[in-house]
């Protein structure tokens, strides 16, 4: 029961960096809120498609951005589409580097577009690092028979 | 000219750089110009310097330029002007020396010529003579001889004036010789003793040739020979004096033997010892007339050149100069001077060089000559030179050459430059001095206009770089307001998302049911301020978007008064607070509805009333508005408020253009009585940021925006607004307003037809000026009216008006107040008494023994309450006890005073004509509908609902009442109200209060979970993360989700819903009607669309255009929702045009999504 007690802890403990730290912010928290028991595993299933998604998303983006001639629209679709599932899981870092992206893309930088793509980048593996932690950390704490707390 | 400048050029490269570097720089400036539009500017103030510096060159080469010109344009005239003059004086002046020298040699010539010829002459006698008396043999024939020979040599001697001398020397030895002294004016004979002298001679050759030596030396040297002297009579030749014994040789020089070697003629300059001039001596040889031809006598003639001298000094004196002439050998024959021309040496007077002379000048120039030419003088000998300095003086110096055989002569005269050129050489230093002193004042004055036109170019290019730099100032301030509002859009969405977020948790918060009341009024005040902060940052936000020009003006339809009515309603609740009263005033003409922005429209009086409930602490607000429709003259009652200030746009002008464009002005008023606003301030006020006293900041608070924020909206309205002059205490704001009455010109004002139903009204009203206001208007639709302004007087007025108990009996038939007024009908009489709660005395008991005493008049008229917003529930409750059923929250207005109208006249007519029973259930229900507060809405949500609709039905559909729509105003403020068109979500979240009720209501029905249950949604969501975060979210809502990834799904989805296999797929429930295949039922299977904008394949507004389009023709219109991450308001103006129905911003809030859905759904529904 300790060691649930500690895990709960753990979890609060990082969760809540994770908020200060401004990885996530209220939007992940209202997924949370929608989690229940008719869908248990919501909020993996809405990470795990963001992750997904983006990765896909950024590898089109890398590939484009890699062309003679880049294509902005396209790009900016992309940022776009980026910005908006980023915004919807609550990843507001990812999403504001995608507003600047996308003021770049506006201004056909190519140099900006490619800065911005690997800041994007950055801060998508780290928000992916950080919610894979946060769900390893839930698995254990489910493992251990605990509950999830809430916010 | 152009060569010159070319000279100067390559003279002065550094001047010619600096003048095409001048030229340049304009252009260079002007291209930098351009640059500078897209560059930055920070070189421009070291160019301005350049500039300055390049404008100090240019002015310094100009002025050069000018000099040079001037210099040498100087140069030039002078030069000219002396040269030509002097080459014409130059052939003048040698003209008149070549003639000045021709003379003197002239004269020479002619001595000469004389001379030859009296020797000729002489000769020729002699030989006559000496062949006349052949060879004499003895003494006598000699001296016969002799004599013929003196005779004739004297003959000769006399006609020659000028001769000095003539001499006959013979073979023999004899001399005879007659000299002339010109000193003394004496004549003499000279001849030898004749007694030394053989006659018979040798005359033949031999003997002549082998004693020439000999004969010579007799004639000169022989010592023993004796000269005669015999003075003469100069003119007649007479012997005067006694002969006097001389030397030989002392006197005269007598041409000898030697002197004529080969029988010619000869001549050459001699000398003697008395005279102190040359003498020029011809000699000649008297030859025999024999055949040997042997010399028997030699003549001699001798002339002095003293007439020559003579002639020179003449010459000399009419013109200066000096002249003199020489032999070849450079001995000097004569001078114009009177330096002596011998030289004294010990032989005896010698002839002198002329180099020589005592004369400084002459010695000088012969000096001169000799030096430059030295012996070898020029062929001809003619020489000029001019400027020779002599002395301290230029002279001229010419000398030409007389060439006469055996006697060659050379002729110079020197003329000092002064005396033919000086004049002209002073005339030439005097134009120098003048032109040079001219132009230098030329050049002076040149110079300062050069300055002084320059000063104006160096002016201009100061002004050009302070414009420059102003420009940039210009563009940097432009740029910097740029940013600003790109700032402000890009943080609208940043802002806003936060914002949302934090409302909408405290909604969550608030539906939780463990708060205790503490906790549920402090979340209550966060998300009060919370709202106030959304508002603030709406409002920055408008200001962002009206600078940036990004705000547009919706144009629809829409009840302008009801808007009013319900903006009024809610600040009621805020005014009680303050003790101040709000009341709305419009006049009948403003039509009902109208076109234009509602939501801008509210906004526009919503700032204004707050702003004037802010600074009115009591007293009252009084909304005035009235129609200034050209065609239409303007309500009496209004123009005596504000005739004296009224903003009155061009009418006569504008006339025809609103006619037919249909456009109204409406023009308002906002008075009330609070601190009012310095009249120096009434325009600043309307500046962003500015408050008439900064210390209100403090007091009241406010950012200042809103005045702002309300006359860009009134400007581009077409409107205006300003402060009048209020005679009270307080500020009068005017504003008037240009909107459209509707196209189809449904503007007719619903016609009362109040007197014939015979009404009056006793105003029992607290507040004056609403009363006033109040009665005023019913006035005007004929209706009379009492007023009363507490209860003492309400009273009084009602024991004035039911008198006794007479009158009780008659009410049935109908009162005698109404016979009193109505003097001829009767029959319809109906009284109303409105009175304000506050008449009664509420603290203290009082006010049930009140409420008893009206009683007594209930059968008699019909009573209307005003409540308070915190009138308590068991006065209310006491009241409808009573049988007191209508009742009105305040404010009192005109659409409320018609209701109250409306039922009274109702209520009688039910009375009196069907079963009393029905009446009162109907009134029941109705009175229910009235006195619904926003208070007491809580928790009887649903019964709400129900009376509102059961009263709609009721009470429109027997009566087909005009009003049917006023309920509006009541039911708004309850409760989330399905005939709300809820698009003015922005406008609703500035009504403080009216959103804070609705979302407590919405989140009650939310507590359910389940308030969308039923509904069927089409989510049309491209990002797959988005995608399941809606739909679980909705689904959680109890609504059925069916998901579509791109636009054209979309379209599918609606137009392929018959086919089941795909529908099904979609969707599993959508087998709830199956049976309904018809078109309509395809659209109607779905409740609403939630649709994201932009989408691959084709986007949302593509998709909703697709839609909309084929929804043409049909009754059918599915509600729509955009679902954008843009935050702009012309996003949501693209999203509305293409056929949208409502706006949700990414991330989703949830009670936002919830209110939207609910009502768009509710009203299709309904």
């Amino acid at each position: 029961m300790a060691a649930v007690i500690q895990l709960q802890r753990q979890l609060l403990d990082y969760t809540t960096s994770l908020y200060n730290e401004a990885y996530l912010d209220g939007q992940f928290t209202q997924l949370q809120q929608l989690q229940d028991e008719s869908n248990p595993d919501f909020v993996v299933e809405v990470v795990s498609l963001f992750f997904e998604d983006s990765q896909r998303l950024l590898d089109d983006l890398t590939a484009t951005l890699n062309q003679q001639v880049v294509d902005f629209k396209r790009v900016d679709a992309h940022v776009h589409q980026l910005k908006g599932s980023s915004s919807s899981i609550g990843a507001q870092r990812v999403q504001r580097a995608c507003i600047v992206f996308r003021n770049y893309c506006e201004q056909q930088n190519t140099e900006g577009c490619l800065k911005c793509l690997q800041q994007v980048k950055n801060e998508y593996y780290l928000v992916k690092n950080k919610l894979e932690t946060l769900f390893k950390l839930e698995q254990q704490l489910v493992a251990a028979g605990g509950s999830i707390p809430m916010q | 000219m152009g060569s010159l400048l070319r000279k100067i050029s390559i003279k002065y490269p550094s001047f010619a750089e600096y003048w095409r570097t001048n030229r340049r720089s304009p252009q260079n400036r002007r291209i930098f110009c351009r640059d500078a539009e897209h560059g930055d500017f920070h070189c421009a103030n070291a160019e301005c310097l350049s500039s300055y510096y390049s404008v100090f060159v240019a002015r310094l080469a100009i002025m050069a330029m000018l000099a040079i010109l001037i210099g040498l344009l100087t140069l030039l005239t002078w030069h000219f002007t002396k040269v030509y003059t002097n080459k014409s004086l130059e052939t003048l002046a040698y003209g008149l020396r070549y003639e000045l020298l021709q003379r003197p040699i002239l004269r020479m010539w002619n001595i000469f010529n004389s001379t030859v010829e009296i020797t000729t002459a002489q000769v020729k006698l002699s030989e006559f003579l000496i062949k006349k008396y052949g060879k004499p043999v003895n003494q006598a024939e000699q001296v016969e001889l002799y004599q013929a020979m003196k005779d004739v040599t004297w003959a000769l001697f006399a006609s020659h004036k000028a001769l000095k001398s003539i001499t006959m020397n013979y073979k023999n030895g004899f001399v005879q010789a007659f000299h002339r002294d010109h000193r003394s004016n004496n004549t003499f004979y000279i001849y030898s003793d004749l007694v030394n002298y053989s006659i018979s001679g040798s005359y033949d050759m031999n003997m002549l040739s082998a004693h020439r030596g000999w004969n010579d030396q007799s004639v000169h040297n022989n010592i023993s020979a004796i000269w005669f002297r015999e003075p003469l009579d100069p003119l007649t030749g007479e012997k005067t004096g006694k002969a006097m014994p001389i030397p030989p040789d002392d006197l005269i020089n007598i041409a000898g033997i030697s002197q004529v070697p080969d029988g010619v003629a000869s001549w050459h300059v001699a000398v003697s010892k008395y005279s102190d001039s040359p003498l020029l001596s011809a000699a000649l040889p008297v030859l025999d007339s024999s055949k040997q031809k042997s010399i028997v006598a030699v003549v001699g003639v001798t002339t002095a050149l003293y007439s020559v001298g003579q002639l020179m000094k003449e010459l000399v004196e009419f013109h200066t100069g000096h002249i003199y002439l020489t032999s070849r050998e450079g001995w000097l024959l004569s001078t114009s001077t009177d330096t002596p021309l011998l030289m004294n040496s010990t032989t005896g007077p010698k002839l002198m060089m002329a180099a020589d002379s005592e004369d400084v000048v002459i010695r000088s120039g012969a000096k001169l000559l000799q030096k430059s030419y030295g012996s070898d003088t020029p062929a001809n000998h003619t020489v000029h030179i001019k400027d020779a300095k002599l002395g301290n003086q230029l002279y001229y110096i010419d000398s030409f050459i007389l060439n006469l055989r055996r006697l060659p002569m050379v002729g110079v005269i020197i003329i000092p430059r002064k005396y033919i050129m000086g004049k002209v050489d002073r005339k030439a230093k005097k134009t120098l001095v003048i032109l040079i002193s001219a132009s230098l004042s030329v050049l002076v004055t040149g110079c300062v206009f050069i300055f002084i036109l320059t000063n104006g170019v160096s002016k201009e290019m100061k002004l050009r770089a302070e414009l420059i730099s102003h420009l940039d100032a210009r563009r940097k301030a432009e740029a910097s307001s740029n940013y600003k509002s790109q700032f402000l859009a890009n943080m609208s969405h940043e802002l806003r998302t936060p914002m949302a977020a934090v409302i909408g948790l405290l909604d969550i918060l608030m539906c939780d049911d463990c708060l205790t009341n503490e906790q549920y009024s402090t979340i209550t005040q966060i998300r009060r301020c919370s709202t106030a902060l959304l508002r603030l940052l709406n409002n920055i936000l408008d200001l962002s978007k009206v600078e940036s020009g990004k705000l547009v003006l919706e144009l629809a339809e829409f009840n302008l008064e009801q808007e009013l009515e319900g903006l009024v309603d809610m600040f009621s609740v805020q005014c009680i607070n303050h003790k101040v009263e709000i009341f709305l005033d419009l006049s009948d003409d403003i039509p009902k509805l109208i076109q234009g922005d509602s939501g801008r429209v509210v906004q526009i009086f919503a700032n204004l009333i707050s702003n004037s409930i802010k600074f009115t602490t009591s007293g009252y607000i009084v909304l005035r508005g009235w129609c200034q429709n050209p065609n239409t003259s303007r309500n009496a009652r209004q123009s005596s408020f504000a005739q004296t200030n009224s903003i009155s746009p061009n009418k006569t002008h504008d006339e025809n253009f609103y006619k037919k464009d249909n456009r109204l002005i409406l023009c308002f008023e906002v008075d009330d009585t609070g601190c009012g606003i310095d009249p120096s301030k009434w325009e600043s006020v309307f500046e962003s940021f500015e408050q008439a006293d900064p210390s209100t900041t403090r007091l009241h608070g406010g950012t200042g925006l809103g005045l702002c924020i309300v006359r860009t909206l009134v400007n581009q309205m077409g409107g205006e607004i300003k402060f009048v002059n209020k005679s009270g205490p307080g500020s009068l704001m005017q504003l008037y307003l240009l909107l459209r009455a509707p196209i189809d010109g449904t503007t007719e004002h619903y016609k009362l037809n109040f007197p014939e139903h015979n009404l009056t009204v006793l105003l029992a009203l607290g507040g004056k000026m609403g009363r006033l206001i109040m009665s005023s208007w019913l006035q005007q639709h004929g209706i009379s009216t009492y007023e009363a302004c507490d209860w003492n007087e309400l009273t009084s007025i009602l024991q004035e008006l039911f008198q006794d108990g007479s009158y009780i009996q008659n009410l049935p038939n109908h009162s005698s107040i109404a016979e009193k007024h109505n003097t001829g009908d009767t029959r319809t009489s109906t009284f109303i008494i409105v009175i304000d709660i506050v008449l009664l005395n509420l603290s203290t008991g009082i006010w049930k023994e009140q409420i008893s005493f009206l009683d007594r008049y209930r059968g008699r008229a019909k009573f209307a309450w005003i409540l308070n917003h915190d009138t308590s529930s068991n006065i209310k409750k006491e009241l409808s006890k009573k049988g007191h059923l209508l009742m009105v929250n305040r404010p009192l207005y005109k659409t409320k005073m018609i209701q109250i109208i409306e039922s009274a006249i109702r209520d009688s007519e039910l009375q009196t004509k069907i079963n009393p029973l029905i009446s009162t259930v109907v009134d029941r229900e109705m009175h229910e509908c009235l006195e619904m507060g926003p208070i007491q809405s809580e928790g009887k949500l649903e019964g709400n609902h129900n009376t509102s609709d059961g009263f709609e039905k009721n009470s429109s559909k027997p009566f087909l009442s005009p009003y049917a729509a006023v309920n509006n105003c009541f039911v708004e403020l309850t409760e989330v109200h399905s005939d709300k068109n809820d698009l003015r979500r922005r406008e609703q979240d500035q009504r403080g209060t009216s959103n804070d009720i609705q979302c407590l209501t919405s989140s009650n029905t939310r507590g359910s979970q389940t308030s969308l249950q039923g509904l069927r949604i089409l989510l049309a969501e491209d990002t797959p993360v988005l995608q399941r975060v809606a739909t679980i979210m909705l689904e959680k809502l109890g609504a059925e989700v069916v998901a579509v990834g791109d636009g054209l799904q979309v379209v599918n989805a609606l137009h392929f819903v018959p086919k089941p296999d795909k529908y099904q797929e979609d969707s599993p429930q959508a087998d709830e009607n199956p049976g309904s295949q018809t078109e309509e039922s395809c659209f109607s299977t779905y409740d609403l669309i939630l649709m994201d904008c932009q989408m691959p394949k084709m986007d949302g507004y593509e998709a909703t255009k697709a839609i909309r389009r084929s929804e043409i023709g049909t009754t059918w219109h599915i509600p729509i929702v955009a679902l954008t991450a843009h935050a702009m308001s012309s996003d949501e103006a693209k999203c509305l045009e293409v056929g949208m129905d409502a706006y949700l911003t990414k991330p989703i809030d949830r009670k936002l999504m919830v209110s939207t859905i609910l009502s768009l759904t509710r009203r299709t529904t309904i």
